[in-house]
């Protein structure tokens, strides 16, 4: 049992097992953190939101949380509430099942709330352009600050898109 | 199946239609009746202990105005029969008395084409929300697809969900918006305490029109659109496509471009199953226990960006083989790849084996009964670990199945556990398939010219979630109609009873133990 306690508070964690990875991804994840910490002191909160993607995007943001990216360490936050977030990620062409809900989601973050299209639906309504189901990209009802093509784009992508949006609002507060 | 067609054919005077062949083992037959003996027939056929696999409607398929689809198939029997029947007008029987699964087939058929189903127990709107005007049916070829004017934010009448009431009993309304990273869906909870009395679901959120958006296309401009169906399903639905067209255009897909295809198949049930594991993980807490599933299956994510240039294997699977051939050290890497595959992921799951609290969070937690599966025509994992033994590999096996050792791994349990486990063995079975393949894939050409004008056909593919089932109508080379069923549209009903006197915070993880495709489920 004592030995067992020892083996605990002293023992290898399993943790240390994972190797750094991707030594493009942690130089976007430091320019970001940098960003992050200038503009909004520490942490950017990240709402994922769905309005009629097919489920590859979501599984990307979805593995930037996971531990292989683990962009949290770079100070972004998912949250689990629109009222917590200062950016939506919005993810597919906006669907006519979906706009009463997407539009109620923004509404209630507060403002001014900043907004990324993920993929190609969510940009401009890519192959879903034209049916009747689908308002068309996010565009046609929020003021979309960046758009990040891809059928889905990489977690990588996801990243720089983000850190493009830093940049656009650290240009916006040094102009305004 | 062929005395049950035998029958028919001599005490209804149903007739023939034709015989489609997918390779002997996807065999359909069709028969055509008159809408006057189904009611009948169905009572025989429910006796028969049949499953009714689809229910889709078409337009002027038949001398009458429309055509419905009734798939058949019985357990452990290669043939399916497509029971067509005719009806000039919009009215038709329901048999969801018979088949209970038909309830959803029908409310999905009334919006799409205005086909009223009388004695029908829901007649509830499916897929087109209240957001839609009455009387609008978007599937009807009198429909041209263009953007509706909608004013979406006005605030329109209420879904009829089903009530309860009594002492103590509370709602909780959840989603369309979850608090998670996933798709859009509602879920009604109606708990006593901390305890679920009753679950309904109303989904169709992500709906986008893609069967309609399919009509006009050709086949290969139609891959898009089966790739979009479910993302994480994209390799599976494109070939149940090109299977489709395959058949219709009667050509033989080069043995390359089969194998690499099953491995392309086989590695997204690998990426798939394990999320569903990391998933299941998190959902108790034990994020340590999830971090090797998450960290192989961006591995697998990795492989699959390697071979084809997505992550996700879209944009390579054409009908007649594939867009690009794969480069031999390509492969080589995935080989390399595998070796050590199956003893890492057994090192994860004994750690999750050796974690009492988890156990004891999966065990007996959202238990499926097996009695269930055949009324529901449940299919996939969550079949599996209710002791069903059912595989379209193994059933209807497809491209170079049969000569694989695709092996079942039921369990009984049919809880979190279960589920848990078949999923683990599974990606086990994948990755030895996936070793089998590239050790037989020789040289060869990996596409076949050829011209799919007029014609129909049927195809099943088992993708990560269950069979999904495509039927593909071509008229001068364009498509016609195109239907696709999905093994979540048949699964996510059983959530409501797998839910039942469970306490509402286990929901997450019963509901990652299935993972149902939103999108898949919505098309």
């Amino acid at each position: 049992m004592i030995s067992e306690v020892f083996k605990n508070v002293f023992g290898k964690k399993k943790t240390s097992a994972v190797k750094p990875q991707d030594l493009s991804f942690q130089k976007l994840g430091l320019q970001l953190k940098e960003d992050i910490d200038g503009v909004f002191g520490r942490s950017l909160a990240v709402r994922e939101l769905d309005s009629g993607s097919d489920n590859a995007a979501e599984i990307e943001v979805n593995n930037l949380a996971a531990p292989y990216y683990d962009a949290e360490r770079f100070g972004i936050t998912f949250v689990a509430s629109p009222r917590h977030a200062d950016v939506i990620l919005i993810t597919g062409a906006i669907t006519l099942n979906m706009a009463a809900a997407v539009k109620k989601t923004f509404d209630a973050m507060p403002q001014p709330g900043l907004v990324m299209a993920v993929g190609d639906d969510a940009c401009d309504g890519g192959i879903l352009k034209g049916t009747y189901a689908v308002l068309g990209g996010a565009d046609r009802m929020l003021h979309v600050d960046v758009k990040i093509p891809g059928n889905p784009p990489s977690p990588e992508e996801i990243m720089a898109g983000l850190v493009t949006l830093m940049a656009q609002i650290k240009m916006k507060t040094r102009t305004g | 199946m062929q005395t049950i067609i035998e029958e028919l054919e001599g005490r209804f005077k149903a007739t023939p239609l034709a015989i489609s062949v997918p390779g002997k083992n996807q065999k359909a037959v069709y028969l055509k009746t008159g809408e006057k003996s189904v009611p009948e027939i169905m009572l025989l056929l429910e006796g028969k202990g049949v499953i009714l696999a689809d229910l889709f409607a078409a337009e002027n398929f038949t001398g009458e105005k429309f055509s419905l689809f009734y798939i058949f198939e019985k357990r452990g029997d290669p043939v399916m029969m497509v029971l067509v029947v005719g009806i000039d007008e919009a009215k038709a029987a329901s048999v969801a008395a018979h088949f209970p699964g038909a309830c959803y087939y029908e409310r999905e058929v009334a919006d799409g084409f205005g086909i009223e189903f009388t004695r029908a127990f829901d007649k509830r709107r499916l897929f087109l929300h209240e957001v839609y005007p009455e009387g609008f049916h978007p599937l009807l070829k009198s429909f041209e697809n263009k953007p509706l004017d909608i004013d979406y934010s006005k605030l329109v009448k209420e879904y009829p969900f089903r009530k309860c009431s009594g002492e103590g009993i509370y709602q909780i309304p959840v989603g369309p918006v979850h608090a998670g990273v996933i798709e859009p869906g509602h879920f009604r909870f109606h708990a006593i305490g901390e305890t679920i009395f009753n679950l309904e679901i109303r989904h169709f959120y992500t709906h986008r029109g893609l069967e309609k958006l399919a009509e006009g296309k050709t086949p290969l401009e139609c891959c898009a659109v089966a790739e979009s169906v479910s993302g994480d399903e994209s390799a599976a639905n494109v070939t149940a496509l090109t299977m489709a067209v395959e058949e219709i255009c009667g050509i033989k897909v080069p043995l390359r471009a089969w194998c690499i295809r099953t491995i392309l198949l086989e590695l997204e049930r690998v990426y798939s199953h394990l999320g569903d594991l990391a998933g299941m993980a998190i959902d108790v807490a034990f994020p340590l226990g999830a971090a090797a599933f998450f960290n192989m299956r961006e591995e697998t994510l990795r492989q699959n960006g390697a071979l084809t240039g997505s992550r996700f294997s879209k944009g390579i699977i054409v009908p007649g083989g594939l867009n690009r051939d794969i480069a031999q050290s390509k492969l080589g890497g995935l080989q390399a790849y595998t070796n050590d595959f199956v003893a890492r992921l057994e090192k994860a799951v004994a750690d999750i084996n050796a974690s009492g609290w988890v156990i004891d969070r999966f065990e007996t937690t959202g238990t499926i009964d097996k009695a269930l599966a055949a009324p529901l025509n449940l299919s996939g994992p969550v079949a599996r670990a209710s002791g069903v033994q059912v595989d379209t590999r193994i059933d209807h096996p497809y491209g170079i199945y049969e000569k694989l050792r695709v092996e079942e791994y039921p369990r009984e349990g049919g809880d979190v556990l279960a589920r848990f486990l078949v999923k683990a063995d599974e990606i086990k079975n994948s990755i030895r398939l996936i070793q089998d393949v590239l050790d037989q894939t020789g040289g060869g050409p990996v596409f076949e010219k050829y011209e799919a004008i007029e014609g129909y056909a049927m195809s099943m593919v088992e993708a990560a979630r269950g069979q999904n089932l495509h039927w593909l109508w071509l008229k001068n080379g364009r498509v016609e109609r195109y239907k696709v069923r999905t093994a979540s549209f048949c699964n996510w009903p059983v959530i409501e009873h797998a839910v039942v006197g469970n306490i509402v915070a286990d929901f997450p993880v019963i509901n990652k133990s299935l993972n149902l495709s939103y999108a898949g489920n919505d098309l």
